[in-house]
């Protein structure tokens, strides 16, 4: 859609000249890899993001390792669980952002955000289905340009579902922020939506994800400070940006859907309106 | 200087609203009164362009539904795999992204791929992962190892055979950690797993072949349950026969003929006794000597059965058998001649191509 510029005053449009309330543009694939269960790619603006599903299976030998898990009964390591276990493994590359970060092993950031995809998915997947085994999902991250954990769940989300795993609904993510910082004071900041990495670092944000087209709130992350009273203005955009985010990631699966369904590697469904007639 | 923002050249045309006057009222509900919730900011225009919302996202053409999509609140249907009624509700709600099925009263959801599910009957390639006291822990693809306890392989010496504490302290003799087996599902268990049995001489260790493991049930390609998953055919280019072996559970085995002195002696003895000549071979690791052309022939098969799967076609009897013929001619026609076994990429589809084009 071109840009109005006779409505519109540029001094309202950010960095990247987006309008407040816009999305990056988000290009995702499922089904990236053949030899693993689900698998899926997605880039939301500059933030890349590759993701591996596997299982559930049995689980093996425990490689004591820094992984964020959820799910099963009684989190004994190695113990027979009630459910699925949730795994989740974050590699950030070297590479993938300005700064060439060495980011070891037992780095806090990787840690929680590996817990947070862990324990949102795991809420949203049927894992008591799946008694006594795990569900690994690992993910590695190519390029950063803001709104990492967003992208995280996103592409965590997509590969589950191209894994087959049963799920409540999708979880979709986005970040929201506000357009002048928390020492500014400024009582009429406006709140914006998908920040980049420039406006993480500048303008206080939080990552929120929703559950499906509902306004259930699966995960919300704020790491800066932000006076409460813009709070709910950030927090009602990221939510609507949530849903976009699951009309989007929806119509990728759906496509991918529809192109096994045309080369017959799927067989037809049952329309529901046939179901009607009996 | 004044910045002007030139519109931006779309690659497809920008569909005009007014055209159909039939549009007009859901378009009134796109404007700036669904922005509810962030700042209003004056002169602001709307910009989700999503079609829509009151459409019906379900696809009547394909079928599809995906995670969370509601499927019917018609309290008549029962609902079945692949779906969930949230709390408080009455609406089967789909939890995967498949295709549905409908049996009777009973809607299920078939995923576009998942892992294998076992189901009693199944013909199952596996390995074995793990060696327990009486038991073996097998890997057949699915969400759990699969057990095969020692009371349900044939022993050697016959059927009537005491198993004792010998067999149990000897459970490797029979199978060790990493041999291949072909196998049947003989139960389910509640939560999911399975338990295996040999209990014919059509079961057993393999050997004397290669190992294929393509996805399994559910899209993208794989083997289907069918009629025939074991049989022996004829190869071409002076070879022996070959066995092929297609699980259901997506692991394949192709391997050499060898006839079982069961099956020598049936032309002899006939049926009676066939059972208790199970012989003390049955068990062994030991590859038969294979000739190279009957080694290139597997290899050749085995390309057929992955270019089946990467052009997401089925993998069956027939559909090997045909891309078998097929790949033969198409080595004929090479350069190198019977040698020529590679069917990837392209030859790949070309094999695809003749395969379906008939």
């Amino acid at each position: 859609m071109p840009l109005d510029t006779s409505t519109y005053s540029l001094g309202l449009l950010r960095v990247d000249g987006r309008r407040w309330n816009e999305l990056r543009r988000i290009h995702a694939q499922i089904r990236t890899q053949a030899a693993a269960d689900g698998s899926s790619y997605l880039e939301m603006g500059h933030t890349k993001v590759m993701c591996v599903v596997t299982g559930p299976t049995e689980p093996g030998p425990r490689r004591g390792g820094n992984v964020g898990s959820a799910g099963g009964a009684g989190a004994a390591s190695g113990g027979q669980h009630k459910d699925a276990e949730v795994l989740v493994n974050i590699v950030i590359a070297g590479f993938s952002s300005v700064d060439r970060k060495r980011r070891g092993k037992g780095d806090k950031r990787t840690l929680e955000m590996q817990s947070t995809v862990a324990n949102a998915l795991a809420a949203s997947l049927h894992i008591h289905l799946f008694p006594h085994s795990q569900i690994t999902i690992s993910l590695h991250v190519l390029s950063q340009d803001g709104s990492l954990l967003a992208a995280l769940i996103n592409a965590a989300t997509l590969a589950c579902v191209d894994a087959g795993i049963p799920m409540t609904d999708y979880v979709a993510a986005c970040t929201a922020g506000s357009t002048s910082t928390y020492a500014a004071n400024d009582e009429s900041a406006d709140p914006l939506l998908d920040l980049n990495h420039q406006e993480e670092q500048e303008l206080p944000g939080l990552t929120v994800a929703t559950l499906g087209e509902t306004d259930r709130v699966a995960v919300l992350v704020c790491e800066s400070r932000v006076q409460v009273s813009r709070l709910e203005g950030m927090l009602a955009v990221g939510v609507d940006g949530c849903k976009q985010v699951r009309e989007i990631l929806d119509r990728v699966v759906r496509e991918k859907g529809r192109k096994m369904i045309q080369e017959g590697t799927v067989e037809r469904g049952t329309g529901l309106n046939d179901m009607d007639v009996d | 200087m004044p910045i002007t923002i030139l519109p931006p050249k779309s690659s497809r045309p920008i569909p005009s609203r007014r055209a159909d006057p039939e549009d007009v009222p859901s378009d009134s509900d796109s404007d700036t009164s669904s922005q509810a919730g962030g700042a209003d900011l004056d002169g602001d225009i709307p910009m989700i362009t999503t079609a829509n919302k009151s459409s019906p996202k379900y696809d009547s053409n394909t079928g599809i539904v995906t995670p969370g999509e509601l499927i019917t609140s018609d309290p008549q249907w029962m609902r079945g795999h692949g779906t969930y009624i949230p709390l408080g509700t009455k609406d089967i709600t789909s939890s995967v992204a498949g295709t549905i099925t409908r049996t009777n009263k009973l809607i299920s959801v078939r995923p576009l791929r998942a892992r294998y599910t076992p189901e009693v009957g199944d013909l199952v390639v596996g390995r074995i992962v793990e060696v327990q006291a009486k038991r073996w822990r097998v890997d057949v693809g699915s969400t759990q190892l699969a057990s095969l306890p020692l009371s349900a392989i044939n022993l050697p010496g016959g059927i009537l055979r005491k198993r004792t504490e010998t067999d149990e302290l000897q459970i490797r003799t029979f199978f060790a950690e990493g041999d291949l087996l072909v196998a049947e599902v003989q139960q389910l268990f509640q939560d999911g797993g399975a338990s295996l049995h040999t209990r014919s001489l059509k079961y057993g260790k393999l050997r004397n072949g290669v190992f294929v493991a393509v996805t399994g049930m559910g899209g993208g390609g794989g083997v289907v349950r069918s009629r025939r998953q074991v049989w022996t055919m004829d190869a071409a280019n002076g070879a022996g026969q070959i066995d092929v072996v297609l699980g259901v559970n997506g692991y394949v085995w192709i391997s050499k003929h060898v006839e079982t002195p069961a099956e020598v002696e049936n032309k002899t003895m006939g049926i009676t006794n066939m059972e208790e000549n199970v012989s003390a071979t049955m068990y062994s690791s030991q590859n038969d000597p294979i000739d190279s052309d009957t080694m290139r022939e597997i290899v050749r098969l085995r390309g057929v059965v992955t270019a089946l799967v990467e052009n997401s076609l089925r993998v069956d009897e027939d559909m090997v058998v045909r891309g078998y013929q097929e790949a033969v001619e198409m080595a004929l026609l090479s350069s190198k001649g019977p040698e020529d076994v590679y069917l990837g990429g392209e030859r790949g589809q070309q094999l695809a191509a003749a395969l379906t084009g008939v």
